[in-house]
C-alpha cells in the first residue's frame, strides 16, 4: 500500500471506527476524525516536503511520483477485446498542492464541526467519506477511477447540506446534487468515448488511463476521438471540440462559471459552515483541477481553438459575480457569490494558456481556498452567536468584538488582493499571464486581462463596504442588549483556526516559491504540451 | 252458433288473466289462483278439443285428471302458502329471500 | 546572506525599511500594552539616523548602487526584488524619515489619551515600512506591492477613529479610488513585462537598459502603459479627476495627514514617475502636464471657499502636486522632486500648526462643554495673540507655500514655473496656456493661504462668549518637531542662494538635461511677477478678511462651486457610485429571476412534463386497460340484474323469451 492510497484511505478508516463505536461514545466522535485528519495532514505534509520539483508530470508517467500502478477489473468483453480498468494514482505539480490544501481545509471543517449536535455519527462518517472521495479525485490518474471518486463525492455533500442544512436545505441539496449530476452524466458518455478510441500500447486494449489518453500516437485510426482524418461531427461540432465542450461544462459547472453558478449560493447559505468551508476550499478547486488535468491535458488542441470562450466565460464570471456580490445584502450569500468572481480569474488564467496565467490560476486556486474557507468561517463565527447574517442587522462591531473585526478585516483585504497575501499573487499573475497571452500567440485579447483587472476594484468596492456597514460606525444592532451579550469575541477554538490559515495567506503572499517551485516543470510541460497546436 | 274458436277465445283471455296474476300479484293466493285459472283455460281448451276425439273423449279424461290434479295441488300450494305464512308471518313472494344467493 | 550581515549602503538601507516593520510587528504582539510609542519612535528615529548619516552620505553623488535577489520562478521567468540605491531613490528614503521623525514626536503629544492609540502606532509603523520600501525599490513588481501596502496603511490611518461615520465613509473612498489607480499600475506592468520580459528599473531604464538602447516609444502599447502608469499616480498624487478622496481623508487624525495626505504618500506618485521617466513619450508627457495644471487650477480654486481649516490645506496640497506632476510633464523631473522635497517640509508643517491649533479648539470645546466644529474657520480668529509660536511657524509655513523669496518654495516653485515658460515657449502656441495658468494658480495660493492665516490668526476671536483664557500655547513636545520642519522650510537648507534655484543641491544631484534652452531673462521676471502678485493677493486678503470689508456676495455661484469642490462628489455619487450599485441591483435581480429562474422554471418543466406523463399514464395508458375490465364489469352487472331470485320475473321472463320465440315463429 502506497502513500497515496494510505492518503485516501485514511478517512475511511476513521469512517468504520466512528460506524463501530456507539453512539453512547458519540462525543469522541470529534476527536477521533480529528485525529485521522491531522495524521492525513502530516502525511500530506510529507507528502509535500518528498516531491521532487524537476519531475516533470502531466502527459508521462515518469513525470508523476508516489505512483501506484495496480490492476483492478479486467473483463473479458469477446469480441469488443479486454476491459482495462487499473487504480493508477501519482501526483504531479498539480495536483501535489491541491492535496495539501484539501487536507488543510479539511483540519479546518472538523475544526468548525466542533458544535455540531445533530446526529454526530452520521455527520462525521459522511464527512470521512467526503474527504476520501476529494483526495481520491485529486491523486486518480485513471478516467475511471477519476469518475468513481467523483461522484462519490456528490453523495455525502448532499446528505451534510440536506440534513444539517438551514431553512431552504432540501431545496438547496438537491439543486446542488442534480446540477452536478447534469455535468457529469454527459462526461460519463465522454470517457467512453474516450475509451474506445484510445488503445494500451502496451496490452493493446482499450484503456481508461488518462495518460494514455494525452498521448496522441495511442488513438486509434477512424475512432470517435482520433486525432489524425477525423472528420467525426456532432450537430457540425468535430468530435473532438464536442468532447471538449462536455468535459469542460462537467467540470465549470463545479468551478462554477457563470451562468452556471446559481447551485452556489444557494448551496453555500444553505449549507452548514463546515460544509461551506469544504464547498469553497475544495470543491470548486475540482473544478479547475479538471479543466486543467483533463480538458487541457487531453483536448489541447480543442482547448486552443475554445479558449477565447474560456477566457471570456471567465470575465464574465470576474464582473458578473462582482456586481452580484455587491448587490447582496445576506453576508454568506456576498462571499459565495465573491468565489464566482475568484474562480473566474481562475479561468481567465487557465484560458490564457501561458507559464504566468496558468500559474497564476493554480496559485488562485490555493489562495481561495485559505481564504474563501477563512470568510466562510468568519460568517460562521457571527452566525453562531445570533443566529442572523444579514448585513443591515449589524453595525459597529469593531467596538463589541475587536479581535473579530481584525480577523474579519485581514481576511477581506487578503481576499481583495492586497499584497503580502496570496490572493495578490494569484490575480496579480493572472492579469500579466493574460496580457502576455498575445505575445505568446495564445488568442486571448489584451482587453480579457484589463477587463478582468476591474474585478479587483470591484472585490475591493464590496468588502470594504461590508467593513464599512457591518463593523465601523456606531455599534447598533437589530438584537439590541440581548445580541450585544451574545456577541462575544472570538474563542481560543476559533482563533486557533484562523490564525493558521491567515499566517498560511501571508506566509504564501511572502514565499509564493512555495508552490510555484513544485509547479513550475508541470507548468511548463503543460503549456508545452499546449503549444504544438497553437 | 258457437264454434271452436270462441272456446280458444275464451280460453286464451282467461290463461292470460291467470298469467298476469302469476306474474304481478304479490299474494302467494292470488298466484295460485292465476295458476288454477291458468290451468283452468288449459282443461278449457282440453274440453274444446275433446270434440275431435269421439271415440275414446280424450279431453275430457284429461280434463278430469287435470282437474283432479289441480285440486290436489291447490292442497299442496295452500299447505306450503300456510307454513310459509307462519314462519315469514307473510305470503308476499318478493318477501321470501331465504334461498337468495 | 553574507553581503546582507556587512555594512553596506544597500544593508543599511534594508535596515532603514525593517526597522519600522519590527516596530509595527513587536506592537501587533504586546497590542494594548504598547500604547506610549516609544517603540515605533525609536524605530523611526535609528531609521533616520542611518538614512541621513549613512545611506544618503554614501550614495549621493556617487555611482548607482542595486542588488538583486531571485524572489520566485514562475515558468521559466524569475522575479527578483531588489534594492536600487541612486539620488533619486535615497533622497526620497531621507525624505520619508525626516519628515516622518518629527510627525512621531509631535503624535506622541497630539495623540495622547486616545483609547485606540496601540493601533496607531501600529498603523504609522506600517506606513513607514511601506513607504520606505517603496522609495527603493528595485523592481516594478515590489514597488506595487509597497505602493498597494502605504494605501493600505492609509486606509488604516484615515479610518482610525472607525465610529467616526464620516471616516469610514472617507477611508473607503481613499482606497477605492487608489485601486483605480492601481489597476493602472498593474496593467501597466503588464505591458511592460510581455513587452521586455523583465520590471527591473536597472535592467529597463539603467545606463545600458532597454530604454537607453532606444526602443520606439511612439508605439501604441508604450503610450497605454505611460498612461496606465501616470492613472497610479493620478490616484495616489490626488491629480484632478481622481483628487476627490484627498480632502475628505482628512478625517483621519492631523498627524496622520501631515505625514501621509501631504508630505510623503501622496507624493508617491510623482516620484514614480521620475523613477519610471525614460518610458514617457511626448504624447504621455503632454497629458501629464496637462491634467497636473487642471489639478493644480481646480484646487486652488475649490481651497478658495472652504471652511475647514484641514480642508484648505488639503486642495493646496493637490494643487501643489498638480505642480509637481507639471514639472514631470515638461521633462523637469528633478524641479518635481524639488518641488515634493521642499513641499514635504512646509506642507507637513502647515498641517502640524493646523493640528495644534485644532487642538487646542478641541480643548476649549471640551472644556466649555459646547457643540462647535473645531477645524472651522468661522470659529476662530485672532489665534495669534494666544499662539504666537505656533502663529510664527505657520506664516513661514505659508509663506513658502505660497514661493514668498528666502523660502524653500520660493526656489522649487520658481523651477517648475521658469522651466514651464521655457518649455512652453520652445513648443510654442498653445502649450503657451500652462505656464500662465501656473501663474495664476500660484497668486490663488498665495490669496487662500493669506485667507486661512487672515481668518484664523488675525482679527478677534469669533466664538465671543465663550472664556478663551483657556486657549494658550501648544506644548513643547508639538512644537519642537514644528520647530525643525519650519528650519526646512527656508531656503539654506537647500541652496546657499537665495534667489537662483539653479544652484540647489537637489537639482544638480538629480541633474536632469532638458532638451529646451534656457531663457535668462525669465529668470528675473517670473520671481517677480509671483511675488509681486502674492503681495496684491495678500493685500486683498488682509482688507477683506481682517479688515472685514468684504465686497462679495457669499451665496454667489462661484463661492458655492468652489465651497462644494464643484460638485465634483455629488457628480461621482450620481453617475459612478450609483450606476455601480444600479448594476449591481440588475445584475442579482437578472442572477434570481432569469438565470436562477432559467433553472428553476426548467426544474418546474420538467415536473410539469413529468405530472404529464403520469396524467397521460394514469388515464391514458392504464385508462385503457381499466375501460376494458370496467366495460365486462358493467355489463355483468347488467345481466346480473336479470338473476333477481324472484320467481314471478324468472317466470315473465321465461315467458317473453317462449313469446318472442312464438312471435319469431310466426312472422318467419
Amino acid at each position: 500500500m502506497g502513500l497515496l492510497s494510505l492518503l485516501i484511505f485514511l478517512p475511511l478508516a476513521a469512517t468504520a471506527i466512528i460506524l463501530l463505536l456507539p453512539t453512547s461514545l458519540r462525543h469522541s466522535y470529534k476527536y477521533i476524525t480529528l485525529g485521522f485528519t491531522v495524521a492525513q495532514f502530516a502525511l500530506a505534509g510529507f507528502l509535500y516536503s518528498q516531491f521532487d520539483a524537476a519531475a516533470t508530470g502531466v502527459n508521462t508517467a515518469d513525470g508523476y511520483q508516489f505512483v501506484e500502478h495496480l490492476s483492478w477489473i479486467r473483463m473479458d468483453l469477446g469480441t469488443l477485446g479486454t476491459l482495462e480498468i487499473d487504480y493508477f494514482l501519482g501526483v504531479d505539480g498539480f495536483s501535489l498542492p491541491l492535496l495539501a490544501l484539501s487536507a488543510f481545509v479539511m483540519l479546518m471543517a472538523i475544526g468548525a464541526s466542533w458544535n455540531i449536535t445533530k446526529s454526530l455519527k452520521g455527520y462525521f462518517s459522511l464527512l470521512m467519506v467526503l474527504n476520501l472521495a476529494v483526495m481520491g479525485i485529486f491523486c486518480a490518474l485513471d478516467f475511471f477511477l477519476f469518475y468513481v471518486f467523483y461522484e462519490v463525492m456528490l453523495l455525502p455533500l448532499y446528505f451534510l447540506i440536506g440534513i444539517w442544512g438551514g431553512a431552504r436545505r432540501e431545496y438547496a441539496a438537491i439543486k446542488f446534487f442534480i446540477y452536478t449530476l447534469f455535468g457529469s452524466v454527459f462526461m460519463l458518455l465522454v470517457i467512453v468515448g474516450l475509451y474506445f478510441s484510445v488503445i494500451n500500447p502496451d496490452t493493446g486494449a482499450h484503456t481508461f488511463n488518462m495518460l494514455h489518453m494525452m498521448n496522441p500516437a495511442n488513438y486509434v485510426e477512424n475512432s470517435f476521438f482520433g486525432y489524425i482524418n477525423n472528420y467525426n461531427e456532432v450537430f457540425g461540432i468535430p468530435a473532438r471540440m464536442i468532447g471538449f465542450i462536455v468535459l469542460f461544462f462537467a467540470f465549470a459547472i463545479k468551478v462554477p462559471i457563470v451562468p452556471l453558478h446559481t447551485w452556489l449560493p444557494d448551496a453555500h447559505v444553505e449549507a452548514p459552515t463546515p460544509v461551506s468551508i469544504i464547498l469553497a476550499g475544495i470543491l470548486l478547486k475540482v473544478g479547475g483541477y479538471g479543466i486543467i488535468r483533463i480538458c487541457l491535458s487531453i483536448f489541447p488542441d480543442a482547448a486552443v481553438d475554445a479558449n477565447w470562450w474560456l477566457g471570456l466565460i471567465g470575465i464574465v464570471s470576474i464582473i458578473y459575480g462582482a456586481l452580484n456580490a455587491l448587490a447582496q445584502k445576506d453576508l454568506k450569500r456576498l462571499i459565495a457569490y465573491s468565489s464566482v468572481s475568484h474562480m473566474g480569474f481562475v479561468l481567465l488564467g487557465i484560458a490564457s494558456l501561458t507559464a504566468e496565467g496558468i500559474s497564476g490560476a493554480m496559485f488562485q486556486m490555493i489562495s481561495h481556498g485559505f481564504l474563501s474557507a477563512a470568510l466562510f468561517f468568519l460568517v460562521g463565527v457571527i452566525y453562531d452567536r445570533v443566529h442572523d447574517r444579514y448585513i443591515y442587522n449589524f453595525r459597529g462591531l469593531a467596538s463589541l468584538m475587536p479581535k473579530y473585526t481584525g480577523y474579519v478585516a485581514i481576511a477581506f483585504f487578503a481576499s481583495l488582493g492586497l499584497p503580502g497575501f496570496s490572493a495578490f499573487i494569484g490575480e496579480a499573475f493572472v492579469i500579466i499571464g493574460t496580457f502576455n497571452a498575445e505575445s505568446v500567440g495564445t488568442g486571448i485579447p489584451r482587453w480579457m486581462a484589463i477587463a478582468g483587472s476591474l474585478g479587483i476594484l470591484l472585490s475591493a468596492a464590496y468588502f470594504l463596504w461590508t467593513l464599512q456597514r457591518m463593523f465601523f460606525g456606531q455599534t447598533r444592532l437589530k438584537g439590541g442588549e440581548e445580541w450585544a451579550s451574545s456577541l462575544v469575541d472570538l474563542t481560543k477554538r476559533e482563533q486557533l483556526i484562523l490564525f493558521p490559515t491567515l499566517a498560511l495567506a501571508l506566509l504564501l503572499g511572502i514565499m509564493p516559491s512555495l508552490i510555484f517551485d513544485n509547479l513550475n516543470s508541470s507548468v511548463l510541460n503543460l503549456v508545452a504540451l499546449v503549444a504544438q497546436y497553437i | 252458433m258457437i264454434t271452436l274458436t270462441h272456446f280458444l277465445v275464451v280460453s286464451a283471455c282467461i290463461f292470460c288473466i291467470g298469467l298476469y296474476a302469476v306474474l304481478s300479484k304479490r299474494n302467494a293466493i292470488m298466484i295460485l289462483v292465476g295458476i288454477e285459472l291458468m290451468i283452468n283455460a288449459a282443461v278449457l281448451n282440453l274440453v274444446a278439443f275433446g270434440r275431435y276425439d269421439k271415440v275414446n273423449y280424450g279431453g275430457q279424461v284429461f280434463a278430469l285428471f287435470a282437474i283432479v290434479l289441480a285440486a290436489a295441488a291447490v292442497a299442496v300450494g295452500l299447505a306450503i302458502i300456510l307454513n310459509v305464512y307462519r314462519k315469514y308471518k307473510t305470503i308476499n313472494p318478493d318477501n321470501i329471500t331465504d334461498l337468495r344467493d | 546572506m553574507r553581503d546582507l550581515l556587512t555594512i553596506s549602503p544597500v544593508s543599511m538601507s534594508i535596515l532603514v525599511v525593517l526597522l519600522p516593520l519590527l516596530a509595527f510587528v513587536i506592537q501587533a504582539i504586546l497590542g494594548k500594552k504598547s500604547t506610549s510609542g516609544m517603540i515605533s519612535l525609536i524605530a523611526i528615529a535609528a531609521s533616520t539616523l542611518i538614512s541621513g548619516g549613512f545611506v544618503f552620505t554614501a550614495v549621493w553623488d556617487n555611482p548607482t548602487i542595486s542588488t538583486t535577489y531571485n524572489w520566485f520562478t514562475i515558468g521559466d521567468k524569475t522575479f527578483t526584488i531588489g534594492i536600487l540605491l541612486n539620488n533619486l531613490s535615497v533622497l526620497m528614503q531621507f525624505i520619508v524619515c525626516i519628515i516622518a521623525l518629527p510627525v512621531h514626536i509631535y503624535s506622541r503629544s497630539y495623540m495622547k489619551g486616545d483609547p485606540g492609540i496601540h493601533r496607531y502606532w501600529m498603523y504609522l509603523s506600517l506606513f513607514c515600512f511601506a513607504m520606505l520600501g517603496l522609495t527603493i525599490s528595485k523592481n516594478l513588481f515590489m514597488m506595487y506591492i509597497f505602493w498597494e501596502l502605504v494605501g493600505f496603511a492609509s486606509y488604516l490611518l484615515i479610518g482610525f477613529w472607525f465610529t467616526k461615520e464620516a471616516a469610514v465613509q472617507a477611508n473607503k473612498k481613499a482606497f477605492l479610488v487608489n485601486r483605480i489607480g492601481d489597476l493602472g499600475f498593474l496593467i501597466g506592468i503588464a505591458i511592460i513585462f510581455s513587452t521586455f520580459g523583465t520590471l527591473d528599473l536597472v535592467d529597463l531604464f539603467g545606463t545600458d537598459g532597454f530604454f537607453a538602447q532606444g526602443i520606439d516609444k511612439n508605439t501604441t502599447w508604450m503610450t497605454v502603459a505611460g498612461i496606465a502608469f501616470f492613472l497610479g499616480a493620478m490616484a495616489k498624487s490626488a491629480q484632478f479627476p481622481l483628487h476627490v478622496w484627498l480632502p475628505d481623508a482628512m478625517e483621519g487624525p492631523t498627524s496622520v495627514s501631515s505625514l501621509i495626505h501631504a508630505a510623503t504618500m501622496v507624493a508617491a506618485g510623482v516620484f514614480l514617475l521620475s523613477s519610471i521617466f525614460p518610458l514617457f513619450n511626448e504624447t504621455v508627457l503632454l497629458i501629464i502636464a496637462i491634467i497636473g495644471t487642471i489639478t493644480a487650477l481646480s484646487s486652488a480654486f475649490f481651497a478658495l471657499g472652504q471652511y475647514d481649516i484641514k480642508k484648505i490645506l488639503a486642495f493646496s496640497t493637490i494643487s501643489q502636486l498638480g505642480y509637481m506632476m507639471v514639472g514631470v510633464g515638461i521633462g523637469a523631473w528633478d524641479a518635481a522632486m524639488f518641488h515634493l522635497t521642499t513641499h514635504a517640509f512646509f506642507k507637513c508643517l502647515l498641517f502640524l500648526c493646523a493640528g495644534a491649533v485644532i487642538h487646542e479648539m478641541a480643548h476649549l470645546k471640551a472644556h466649555e462643554n459646547q457643540e462647535f466644529d473645531p477645524q472651522d474657520l468661522r470659529n476662530m480668529g485672532g489665534l495669534r495673540r494666544y499662539m504666537p509660536k505656533t502663529f510664527t511657524l505657520m506664516a513661514i509655513a505659508s509663506l513658502a507655500l505660497a514661493g514668498f523669496p528666502l523660502t524653500s518654495g520660493y526656489l522649487s516653485k520658481d523651477a517648475i514655473v521658469i522651466t514651464a515658460w521655457e518649455w512652453a515657449l520652445h513648443h510654442g502656441g498653445l502649450y503657451l496656456i500652462i505656464p500662465v495658468l501656473l501663474v495664476v494658480v500660484s497668486i490663488l495660493t498665495a490669496f487662500y493661504i493669506g485667507r486661512l492665516i487672515f481668518k484664523a490668526f488675525f482679527g478677534e476671536f469669533r466664538l465671543k462668549d465663550l472664556n478663551v483664557t483657556h486657549l494658550h500655547e501648544a506644548p513643547h513636545a508639538m512644537l519642537i518637531p514644528m520647530l525643525l520642519l519650519g528650519i526646512g522650510a527656508l531656503f539654506f537648507i537647500f541652496s546657499w542662494n537665495p534667489l537662483s534655484y539653479a544652484d540647489a543641491g537637489i537639482l544638480q544631484g538629480l541633474s536632469v538635461a532638458y532638451p529646451f534652452a534656457e531663457i535668462h531673462a525669465l529668470h528675473v521676471i517670473i520671481p517677480i511677477i509671483l511675488t509681486c502678485g502674492s503681495l496684491i493677493a495678500w493685500w486683498i486678503g488682509w482688507r477683506w478678511y481682517s479688515k472685514g470689508s468684504y465686497p462679495l456676495n457669499p451665496h454667489s455661484r462661484w463661492i458655492q462651486a468652489s465651497l462644494n469642490q464643484g460638485y465634483l462628489n455629488e457628480l461621482y455619487h450620481k453617475t459612478f457610485v450609483e450606476s455601480t450599485l444600479a448594476l449591481a441591483q440588475i445584475s442579482y435581480w437578472f442572477d434570481r429571476y432569469v438565470i436562477d429562474g432559467l433553472v428553476n422554471f426548467s426544474a418546474t418543466a420538467v415536473r410539469s412534463l413529468s405530472t404529464f406523463s403520469s396524467w397521460i399514464d394514469r388515464y391514458i395508458v392504464d385508462g385503457f386497460v381499466n375501460t376494458v375490465a370496467g366495460t365486462t364489469y358493467y355489463i355483468g352487472h347488467l345481466l346480473r340484474w336479470i338473476q333477481n331470485g324472484r320467481l314471478q320475473n324468472y317466470l315473465g321472463f321465461a315467458f317473453t323469451v317462449v313469446l318472442i320465440g312464438i312471435i319469431y315463429l310466426i312472422i318467419r
